[in-house]
């Protein structure tokens, strides 16, 4: 199991507050981390850093090898890497296929000359998109809303869709923000599943979560953070039970 | 008859300017004021190019339609590249100094106007001939636009507008997508300046202050942003307001500012009473050709 994922020495500050402190991490494929720490701790912010959203001060990030540091965003996305947000931020003007057909990797019915002379190749892509769309639908137990508004769902399902949004592009590294905050029931079943099975393709998964149950039963690995740095990594049920990591969690 | 001709044309061309500002700041959520300078821009260049430097007038409207294209361009990168925000400013200051310039550059025609532009087909085919080509461009546009919206490239436009973020976190790049918006949009306008220009043959800056900004904003926002027969509506209305005024036989120096107060009013009483326009738009995009409810399509 190759590194996907390395960062290196990556530091950030914000005026006086510090999100990351020297952070080196390597994320594998097929395994899945879970990202724990208080409120604060630097959790997104090193999201936010891997994926360019914000600037580091220093270090390095690179993705199957390739720097990723000069990278904006969304060329960052079409180099393997996709997200989910804490917020979910659907486009509640779609459709929730539509959510999904958008974000593929490639898109040629955008292009006038496919539009105009192409028509075949656009066809089989559609195709393709739909059936990749309709399949990821379906093991998410959202076939049935296929046509719904976004607003009109609930939030787990929201949440579902976040993540099913970010599997459309493919990706070698997928980083979930809170996938299951306000998510219960199917919706956390389907989730966890769903999460378990993209691992199992290859795909090297990091989980932001506060459920812990959630991040015990699925996570092969646990990172905890605080204050912006990483302080242990190790399997989840001995950061749980490490004491002083417990007091940092709960800040006695 | 030649007065209803030229009322047709007028009309058709503010139908074209308000259907691609609203390509502009409907569908692509992208607050400029400055249309009317690329209709001048347009007019502008169509006219200098087959008048000064003999070119054929259909090469010079193409050339009217491409300087346009290309200033707006110049305008929205820079601007676009810190936030939307800033494409505002920056078309205000565009709109005041790129106007002041033409009125202080010779070859412009300066304060005065530039007259004398070559007219086209009007010669060979009489005035009905323009009458025809302007409503077939007016068509011609208002399905270019609504095709735009309905397929993929309108569902993209959709995404952007709802959220920034979250389109580049699919791969998207929004600066782009805007930037052609905005070229387009500017372009089409620099189209309808430049069949202005070869039909009434004289162009003046004050024809493109900031009542005219004024002006294709309300036909917008009171026909109905995002839809495609809103701004046909509202330029209609605008348009034909203002022709039964100049029957009252009011002095220009009254009609001016009542044009002024007619639109100010006019978007202060839609916003209030109603904010989605005479033709109320669609929240959610719906796709002609592909999309999620696609003909035949089993579920």
């Amino acid at each position: 199991m190759g590194n996907v994922l390395e960062v290196r020495g990556l530091n950030k500050s914000f005026g006086g507050i510090v999100v990351a402190r020297n952070i080196d991490l390597t994320l594998q494929s097929g395994r899945i981390v879970g990202l724990i720490g208080p409120n604060g701790a630097g959790k997104t912010s090193l999201f936010n850093l891997i994926t360019g959203v914000v600037k580091p001060d220093t270090g390095c990030i690179s993705l199957d090898g390739a720097p990723l540091d000069r990278l904006k965003f969304h060329q960052r996305i079409h180099c393997g890497l996709s997200r989910t947000w804490q917020h979910v931020r659907l486009f509640p003007s779609l459709r929730v296929l539509d959510n999904l057909l958008i974000a593929t990797h490639d898109y040629p019915g955008e292009r006038l000359v496919n539009v105009l002379f192409r028509r075949r190749r656009l066809t089989e892509h559609d195709r393709v998109a739909r059936d990749r769309a309709r399949d990821i639908l379906g093991r998410m137990r959202l076939a049935d809303v296929a046509d719904a508004l976004v607003s009109d769902l609930p939030y787990g399902q929201q949440k579902l869709l976040g993540v099913a949004r970010a599997l459309m592009s493919e990706a070698k590294c997928l980083l979930l923000d809170e996938p299951m905050a306000g998510v219960e029931g199917a919706s956390y079943a389907a989730m966890q599943r769903v999460v378990r099975e993209v691992a199992d393709r290859g795909v090297a998964v990091c989980v932001v979560e506060h459920n812990v149950a959630f991040v015990r039963d699925l996570c092969d690995e646990g990172i905890f953070m605080f204050s912006g740095a990483i302080m242990a990594r190790g399997s989840v049920v001995d950061l749980i039970r490490d004491p002083q990591l417990t007091e940092l969690y709960f800040g006695h | 008859m030649e007065y209803l001709d030229g009322i047709v044309i007028i009309v058709g061309l503010y139908v074209i300017l308000a259907t691609s500002f609203n390509l502009i700041i409907g569908y692509g959520g992208l607050v400029s004021i400055a249309h009317p300078v690329f209709f001048a821009l347009g007019a502008y260049a169509s006219a200098i190019l087959s008048r000064d430097f003999a070119v054929p007038v259909p090469v010079a409207m193409l050339a009217g339609v491409g300087v346009a294209a290309v200033a707006s361009i110049a305008l929205a990168l820079p601007s676009l590249r810190v936030s939307g925000d800033y494409l505002l400013i920056a078309s205000i200051g565009f709109q005041l100094g790129l106007l002041e310039v033409i009125k202080n550059l010779r070859f412009t025609g300066g304060a005065s106007g530039f007259t004398n532009i070559p007219p086209f087909l009007i010669r060979d085919f009489g005035r009905e001939s323009y009458v025809v080509l302007v409503l077939a461009m007016m068509t011609a546009v208002i399905l270019l636009v609504r095709w735009i919206a309905r397929g993929d490239y309108g569902r993209a436009m959709s995404a952007m507008r709802d959220d920034e973020l979250a389109f580049a976190s699919i791969g998207r790049n929004a600066m782009w997508m805007k930037i052609a918006i905005f070229g387009l949009g500017s372009g089409l306008a620099g189209f309808a300046g430049a069949l202005y220009a070869h039909y009434f043959r004289f162009v003046t800056p004050e024809q493109f202050e900031l009542l005219q900004s004024a002006a294709i904003l309300t036909m917008v926002v009171v026909g109905g942003m995002r839809t495609t027969w809103g701004p046909v509506v509202g330029a209609l209305l605008l348009e034909a307001l203002p022709q039964a005024l100049a029957f009252v036989n009011l002095p220009p120096s009254v009609l001016g500012p009542i044009q002024g107060l007619l639109f100010t009013g006019l978007v202060l009483v839609f916003m209030f009473f109603r904010p989605q326009g005479l033709v109320p738009a669609q929240d959610v995009w719906r796709g002609a050709f592909t999309g999620a409810r696609a003909p035949g399509e089993t579920r």
